[in-house]
């Protein structure tokens, strides 16, 4: 109990103690900010990334694809813990959209898809703008006759992106040919029809935007019905091929456990079409779940990540210095308490406890009095920002290059836990060295008459 | 002379400022030496300072030069100090050498003696190396970026509307090497394209018609060549060896493979081993056009002509240039080939012109000169020649480059506000010193040091401290940036995750130069903050009265 007295009074009464509050608030109150920001923006990437693939992708490595996927679709669906599955034909092309430009050719990744399926294996559906009836996604509501695709949100070069985020859109979708043209490609990857004529090339009219967030994404896929890729691309012939399956799970199975259940079943049907012609396409095909899928395109996000705290582990060294200097500071201005104390018969451990309690009250305090104002300024940050755009046009991202809509701010209680967690450490840290000075000294030295 | 004149400019440039500021302050303290007012005099001096320096214009040493005066601007004001003040401060600093020695030799004593001290230089110096990396490191990125367009295409590009062509390109360009500023010109014809390299392996590409050999003449190509760079300029082409009718191409290494997850490096030998392979690319336009703006008649769409070109052409290279944005996406080819498939009727054509400006030349004259040498050249031959675009390089990355630059701002400003934790240290460190040390100080108080000296002590330690450490950081940031390229790959290893990759950061190594501009700054900010944090100490240790310090009981 004593320590505990001991420890508060002299958080109360040294006015040294202050300082070291106020640099481990400084401290707190900027990793908190950084921080949440940081892994807000990479959550939010990650989550973009879970909902574009699905919890898990079966997918081949080669643009020409695996055939026989029907059957396995079709067990799939009998799976208990599939919530639903989807194929897709991916394929690279180039596009023209005469009413924007007639001589100015984008390079476009083709997908084909269901529509409805691909809706339930992913959030497809939520990245549409127009579309109410998913069923109808592929029919422009201008003329039902006309075969649909649904380009993402940046591939009609007209820059929609407005400074504010967000895109322009118009009252509903306008008529917007788009000339789409593959290399049909054989289940040898090689040019279909021996290559008497290369290629293929499709008109298909814009019925929607879809805008998943991801940039890359954003910038290249067009959405076709299935059907229509599996022709364009030649995966039509002479078996019916697709890139990937994408699929989720039903609610409360883990993505890992998942995995190796359909991991197993694929294996499994690998080896009872093994005799088929074209089975061997399934040696490219892995089955991954979303976080291998998308580990190259988060992971460069995530290092950025590492490297900032490793940034502010650096500056945390301060901190560190800091509280060790004010208890330093401080013992060598209580070696007559000490002495007093160790001659009443306050064991080492005692002292010890004195100390490294102080540098716990002062980590505390700093990290509450940091925390506060850094989940205030956080609540306020999209505020502030509003209003430094609206006055100096100043935004933390250009809106019209990034990708980002509002400043992320949600606090997240691990992040803030750890933070303060390191905070108390670092104070521990800087304490342990003259915590560890007083507890060693000797009564009979600092209480001779002239070390008084 | 022309020295001399630059001295005497730097000179007024820079004690000008600093002379009026000062005057100003003396001035006002001179004339409003009633307390109360004294707060209402700083107000008008810091608003003159800013109008001195809103009129000198705005740039970072200029900020730094504002904060110092008015620093000094403030202490003359609130400690109320006079002309003959300034003056016998002056006077003293070249008079009394004895008591400027004490103070040097106390400093020294106590670097030595007091191994606490080495905890605010450690402080300093983490401080300024994370301030000067990062600095460095954006800034080298930023130039890098400014920098590759420039040395990879031309100082200035003239581009064509979309959809046009100028044909008689070999006319504009020998028009614009006979021009002052320009040192050579070459054609590009551009167009997207989509190549099937490998079986399976489809990608869209960037297809060029290119001048090979000016090309080699006016870019680093030649050095980025894998097969071909060692041989003479002259004898680099795209002919296929053993197949003289065939076209031959040069492919970015990163459209035939993707570099290795971990390593970020290609598989060479397996590039290697595509060599001479014919590969497919295919591009076009709409034959026939028409307006269709606001129509909403779908079949007037669909009674368009369309047609694909396909180009067969064989590997003779393959260019590894470190700009990822080339590497995964460039297809070169002869610009006359080319041509020949997407305008058989008109000849060799082109759409984009590529300057290399004579060094030294302004751009801004530059682009001038071109557009009169343009408008010469293109007024009779081409009715759209008003809509061509001509911009320098470093135009054309401009709001990329602003909006990296105002990310380092962030970056700094929030490190840099850590970094003040130092002056919470160094006074810590100071008053812990002047309270162990009251006994010192009495007696050379007693000794007759008066008590502005024994303050100077102190500041004059602090200001030590904070130049010896950030000495210390920018030699450690010096190293840090210098060998960034072998820290990365070591960190790698150990942490099995890949730091830096081209896809994402454009370019194939870390700039690894120091930006020197930033050492003035973050020097000056280390000094600062270790000056600032010894005042309090330096007021305490002046405040010491022997005849208390030193009685017997």
């Amino acid at each position: 109990m004593v320590q505990w007295i001991l420890a508060w009074r002299y958080f109360f009464k040294r006015p040294i103690s202050i300082l070291a509050v106020a640099a481990v608030a400084l401290c707190v109150f900027i990793v908190i900010v950084v921080m949440t920001v940081m892994s807000g923006l990479v959550e939010d990437f990650r989550e973009k990334n879970h909902t574009f693939t699905g919890d898990c992708v079966i997918e081949s490595d080669s643009l020409v694809g695996f055939g026989y996927y029907e059957d396995f679709l079709a067990r799939l669906s009998n799976e208990p813990i599939v919530e639903a599955a989807s194929p897709v034909a991916r394929g690279m092309g180039i596009a023209v959209i005469p009413r924007v430009n007639d001589h100015y050719n984008i390079g476009v990744e083709i997908y084909g898809i269901d529509p409805d399926l691909h809706s339930r294996a992913t959030n497809f559906a939520e990245t549409l703008y127009y579309t109410e009836d998913i069923s109808k996604a592929f029919i422009p509501v201008y003329n039902t006759s006309l075969p649909g695709c649904i380009p993402a949100v940046d591939v009609i070069p007209i820059g929609r992106r407005l400074p504010e985020g967000g895109y322009f859109h118009w009252n509903s979708p306008i008529v917007l040919e788009f000339i789409i043209s593959a290399f049909p490609l054989n289940s040898k990857g090689v040019l279909a029809r021996g290559g008497m004529d290369p290629i293929n090339t499709k008109s298909f009219y814009y019925s929607d935007d879809s805008h998943s967030g991801l940039v890359k994404v954003d910038g290249a896929a067009v959405y076709l019905p299935l059907q229509q890729a599996q022709i364009l691309c030649g995966m039509d012939t002479p078996f019916k091929r697709i890139t990937s399956i994408h699929i989720k799970f039903k609610q409360g199975i883990s993505v890992r456990k998942g995995v190796e259940t359909i991991r197993a079943l694929w294996t499994a049907y690998c080896a009872e079409y093994a005799d088929k012609p074209g089975a061997e396409l399934f040696g490219h095909v892995r089955v991954q779940s979303w976080q291998v899928n998308r580990r190259s395109i988060i992971a460069p996000m995530e290092t950025e990540q590492v490297m900032m705290t490793m940034a502010f582990l650096m500056l945390g060294v301060i901190t560190v210095f800091i509280i060790f200097v004010v208890l330093y500071m401080i013992i060598s201005h209580k070696s007559k308490d000490i002495g007093i104390l160790k001659s009443m018969g306050v064991s080492v451990q005692g002292i010890l406890a004195v100390f490294l309690m102080f540098s716990v009250f002062v980590g505390l305090a700093g990290s509450i009095i940091g925390g506060a104002i850094g989940c205030l300024f956080l609540a306020k940050i999209n505020g502030l920002e509003d209003w430094l755009y609206e006055h100096y046009q100043w935004q933390l991202w250009d809106r019209t290059i990034y990708a980002i809509g509002d400043i992320p701010n949600k606090i997240e209680p691990q992040v803030v836990t750890i933070i303060v967690i390191s905070a108390l450490v670092a104070c521990l840290i800087g304490a342990a060295v003259p915590s560890f000075q007083a507890a060693r000294k000797k009564p009979v030295e600092s209480l001779q008459v002239n070390q008084l | 002379m022309a020295i001399v004149l630059l001295t005497i400019k730097v000179l007024l440039y820079l004690t000008l400022p600093l002379i009026v500021g000062v005057g100003v302050s003396l001035a006002i303290t001179h004339i409003v030496n009633k307390p109360f007012k004294k707060y209402l005099a700083l107000l008008i001096v810091v608003l003159l300072h800013l109008a001195i320096f809103e009129a000198l214009g705005r740039s970072r040493p200029h900020g730094f030069y504002l904060s110092l005066v008015m620093w000094v601007s403030y202490i003359i004001l609130i400690e109320n100090y006079k002309i003959k003040d300034v003056w016998f401060f002056i006077i003293s600093l070249f008079t009394a050498k004895k008591q400027s020695f004490l103070s040097l030799l106390l400093c020294l004593r106590y670097l030595q003696h007091r191994k606490i001290v080495l905890l605010s230089i450690a402080a300093v110096a983490l401080s300024c190396a994370l301030l000067i990396a990062t600095d460095s490191l954006f800034t080298g990125f930023i130039e890098t970026i400014e920098s590759s367009v420039g040395k990879h295409l031309g100082d200035i590009i003239l581009e064509v509307p979309s959809g046009s062509v100028m044909t008689e390109y070999g006319v504009l360009i020998e028009s614009l090497e006979s021009a002052d500023c320009v040192q050579s010109a070459t054609s590009v014809l551009r167009s997207q394209g989509l190549l099937l390299a490998a079986p399976g392996k489809v990608r869209p590409v960037v297809a060029w018609g290119v001048e090979l050999q000016r090309r080699l003449n006016m870019t680093p190509l030649q050095e980025s060549l894998l097969f071909q760079k060692e041989k003479p300029t002259e004898d680099i082409s795209f002919e296929v060896p053993q197949d003289p009718d065939a076209v031959g191409g040069i492919v970015g290494i990163g459209v035939l493979a993707a570099p290795d997850e971990k390593t970020d490096l290609y598989n060479i030998e397996m590039i290697k081993e595509m060599l001479g392979r014919s590969m497919a690319l295919t591009t076009g336009t709409v034959s026939s056009s028409g307006s269709q703006e606001n129509s909403t008649d779908v079949n007037a769409a669909t009674q368009r002509q369309f047609s694909r070109k396909v180009i067969k052409f064989k590997l003779v290279d393959v260019a590894v240039t470190g700009v990822y944005q080339f590497d995964e996406s460039f297809v070169l080819l002869p610009i006359e080939s080319l041509s020949q498939i997407l305008y058989p009727d008109k000849g060799a054509v082109a759409s984009t012109i590529h300057i290399r400006l004579k060094p030294g030349t302004d751009d801004k004259r530059a682009i001038a000169i071109i557009r009169g040498i343009w408008q010469n050249f293109a007024q009779e031959r081409f009715d759209w020649y008003p809509f061509v675009s001509i911009e320098s390089a470093k135009e054309m990355q401009k709001m990329q480059v602003v909006e990296y630059r105002k990310q380092m701002d962030v970056l700094l400003f929030i490190f840099g506000l850590i970094s003040m934790g130092i002056i919470i240290l160094v006074f810590c460190i100071f008053y812990l010193i002047v309270m162990t040390r009251r006994k010192d100080i009495g007696i050379l108080k007693s000794c007759g040091l008066s008590s502005s000296s024994t303050a100077a002590i102190f500041v004059l330690f602090g200001t030590v401290v904070g130049f010896i450490g950030a000495v210390l950081g920018i030699g450690l940031g010096y190293v840090m940036i210098v060998n960034i390229n072998p820290i990365e790959r070591l960190m790698s290893v150990a942490l099995g995750i890949n730091l830096w990759k081209a896809s994402t950061y454009m370019f194939t190594q870390i700039p690894n130069t120091m930006n020197w501009d930033s050492v003035l700054w973050v020097t000056a900010g280390g000094v600062i903050a270790a000056a600032v944090g010894s005042l309090i100490p330096a007021v305490a240790a002046a405040r010491i009265r022997p005849v208390e310090i030193l009685q017997y009981e």
